[in-house]
């Protein structure tokens, strides 16, 4: 197979390099979400910078170590820290400290409308709108992931041997065990929230239909998956982990039971560490461990874009605007790419 | 990844009482003037001095390649992927694991994930001895042999409450489960901590340190529950692909029983040496630059485990020899 990686990396700048900035913060780079027409990006030193283009970056110092999770509400992030710290942070850097957990690290943050949701060590707390004290959900192991459905009904919890998904009913959650041998990281649902998976410690994903729990064990990758998104209609899963952007079809009744994913944007010796669907397009960025990007539709017999070349470090998040007008690539090594995507803007 | 930018990691393991809080107290409390991270399993103490203290699950997972005998930490490669994404850089990690847990799967966890292999990289097991109750603890408790089969350090601790002649008698007792560990005899855990922290014992070079006094083929036997310990030396070169077919065989079928390999080989028709290091079935093994001017060209291989006898390892290792 060609790879597209190596025949794009002869131009020295790419387009969006030439007409975008570029920002050396010394920190890794860890989440980025997208808050309107701001980008903001939580780091390796604790702390949360707001981008938005035209726009020196605001900087927030939010957390003493590492920012681990960040989620968007409404018009802020929530942000939780190996610090112990659960924050919500506005763009104009007003700092609110939700919870201090003290030694124990917030691994995961998440939302929905006014329900702001966290996680430290094997306990998911939730805090609904006008309520001071959190409800508690209990797990057997260290949560490693959290996700809404996008009605927020339902929140899948991942963890050691499976998912639990809990559903809400008369202000009572409700658990339900979906089983699978191994470690559980990341967790999303479907947009048809039928489905949900997860990013395994081991070398693959896994997935559930969830009326009848059938399992869907989609392996075969050479490195750990750290990234997935979903991306068209069809839709497809697509997902990191192997040189290929790996897109798998979760249309019909059986998903991708059975079936082979499509393969594009081949990164020849580089590994896909981050993936980021365009939205309302059947295209998907997808970033490199040497900090390179490529665009590709979901069609193998389409030429891919470069949108960033080699940075020498591995590309850690991507994130595009609300209105699709601005990307954001950030790395390792802490260098951020911030770029407008279309050629009149 | 380069190996520079591999931060080195102690576990830190030691039977209930043994001393282990009060080494890691020290480490917490001392002005060492690095930057050191402790995983602990609830911990009262919080460092001075900048270190940080994380605590963590003893959560254990079979992998799904269906080996019984490979198990990792869950939680030990979400805490050391959350620690490297720091921005500044720390010095050593230090991992505790409690006192009746098995070490290797946190040996293990650092052959197994890439990610974690990439950024870090395991230093050494040290194991805290209670030398008052060691003796009685391995009688009673296999995981007190296990702790100290799996050492490349063993503080014997608390020797200013044990008789001179009781000392030999107990360091006796460890060389015959642990013939290769540095011993450091130690009132209140007081080792200087650069004899502790950063020694780069799992460095396949530190193989070649074995004591030859250790390596003697024949020992008492014991039952077959004990842990043991067996070493070959061979002056005739063996063969490549011999070797290969016996210990890639044996660590497959035997990996259970083999809690700890290690060896230099001389392979015929092979400038370099070759050393490799394994925990149950997982090894890694390179070559290791050519053999010292002047000095013998031997091969020598050591396993500590149990029901060694049954193995016939001796006739396998007579079996690889060159023709």
């Amino acid at each position: 197979m060609n790879a597209d990686l190596e025949t794009l990396q002869k131009s020295y700048k790419t387009e969006l390099e030439r007409r975008g900035s570029i920002f050396n913060i010394g920190a890794p780079a860890i989440e980025a979400v997208t808050i309107r027409n701001q980008i903001a990006v939580g780091f390796g030193d604790g702390t949360v910078r707001f981008f938005q283009s035209g726009f020196e970056p605001k900087t927030v110092k939010a957390h003493e170590g590492v920012v681990l999770s960040m989620a968007n509400y409404a018009d802020d992030v929530l942000t939780g820290g190996d610090d112990g710290r659960f924050l919500k942070i506005s763009s104009d850097g007003n700092i609110e400290e939700i919870f201090n957990f003290g030694s124990k690290w917030v691994d995961c943050v998440a939302s929905h409308k006014d329900t702001k949701v966290c996680s430290s060590g094997k306990t998911v707390y939730i805090w609904t709108k006008n309520k001071d004290k959190p409800q508690t959900l209990e797990h057997q192991s260290t949560v490693a992931g959290l996700a809404f459905d996008n009605k927020g009904k339902r929140l899948a919890v991942s963890r050691y041997g499976g998912v639990t998904v809990w559903k809400l009913n008369n202000n009572k959650w409700t658990a339900s065990n979906f089983t699978w041998k191994g470690s559980h990281g990341t967790v999303t649902f479907s947009p048809d929230t039928k489905y949900i998976v997860t990013a395994m410690q081991e070398n693959q994903i896994h997935g559930w239909r969830i009326n009848d729990k059938a399992d869907l064990a989609m392996r075969g990758y050479p490195s750990k998956i750290k990234s997935f998104t979903w991306v068209g209609d069809t839709p497809y899963l697509v997902t990191s982990g192997s040189s290929d952007a790996v897109c798998w079809p979760f249309d019909g009744k059986e998903g991708p039971m059975g079936r082979k994913p499509i393969v594009v944007a081949n990164g020849g010796k580089e590994l896909a560490t981050f993936v980021k669907a365009l939205n309302g397009e059947k295209a998907v960025f997808t970033g490199y461990t040497d900090g390179s990007v490529l665009l590709a539709e979901i069609d193998e017999s389409k030429k891919p874009i470069m949108i960033r070349s080699s940075t020498g470090a591995e590309v850690s998040t991507i994130a595009i605007s609300s209105d699709n007008s601005q990307i954001l690539i950030g790395d390792m090594k802490g260098s951020i790419l911030l770029s407008s995507l279309w050629a009149d803007n | 990844m380069e190996n520079t930018s591999q931060v080195p990691v102690t576990v830190l393991t030691g039977f209930l009482g043994a001393g282990k809080t009060t080494l890691l107290n020290r480490i917490l409390t001392e002005q060492h003037g690095r930057k050191y991270a402790v995983i602990v399993n609830e911990f009262g103490e919080q460092g001075i001095d900048n270190d940080l203290v994380v605590d963590a699950d003893e959560e254990v997972f079979e992998m799904n390649n269906g080996c019984i005998c490979c198990t990792v930490r869950g939680d030990l490669i979400r805490i050391l992927s959350g620690l490297m994404k720091r921005a500044d850089k720390l010095d050593a990690i230090i991992v505790e694991t409690t006192g009746l847990a098995d070490p290797a799967p946190v040996a293990q966890t650092f052959f197994v994930d890439q990610d974690v292999a990439d950024r870090t990289k395991l230093d050494a097991i040290v194991t805290v001895a209670d030398a008052v109750h060691l003796s009685s603890q391995l009688v009673d408790h296999h995981e007190a042999e296990e702790q100290i089969a799996f050492a490349d350090v063993i503080l014997l601790n608390k020797i200013e409450l044990v008789e001179d002649n009781d000392i030999v008698k107990v360091n006796d007792r460890i060389r015959k489960i642990n013939p290769f560990a540095k011993i450091i005899k130690t009132t209140r855990c007081d080792a200087p901590l650069d004899e502790i922290v950063g020694l780069n014992a799992f460095s396949l070079d530190r193989v070649l340190d074995i004591e030859p006094d250790f390596l003697e083929s024949d020992h008492d036997h014991e039952h077959d529950d004990d842990v043991t310990s067996l070493s070959f030396v061979s002056d005739t070169p063996l063969d490549m692909d011999k070797f290969q077919d016996w210990f890639g065989n044996l660590l497959r079928t035997k990996g259970q029983d083999i809690l700890r390999s290690k060896g230099i080989l001389n392979f015929k028709g092979e400038d370099e040496r070759y050393v490799f290091q394994g925990v149950h079935m997982l090894m890694d093994a390179s070559p290791m630059g050519p053999w010292p001017k002047g000095k013998d060209r031997s091969s020598r291989v050591v396993f500590i485990g149990r029901d060694l006898d049954n193995m016939n390892l001796k006739e396998g290792f007579e079996n690889c020899k060159s023709a």
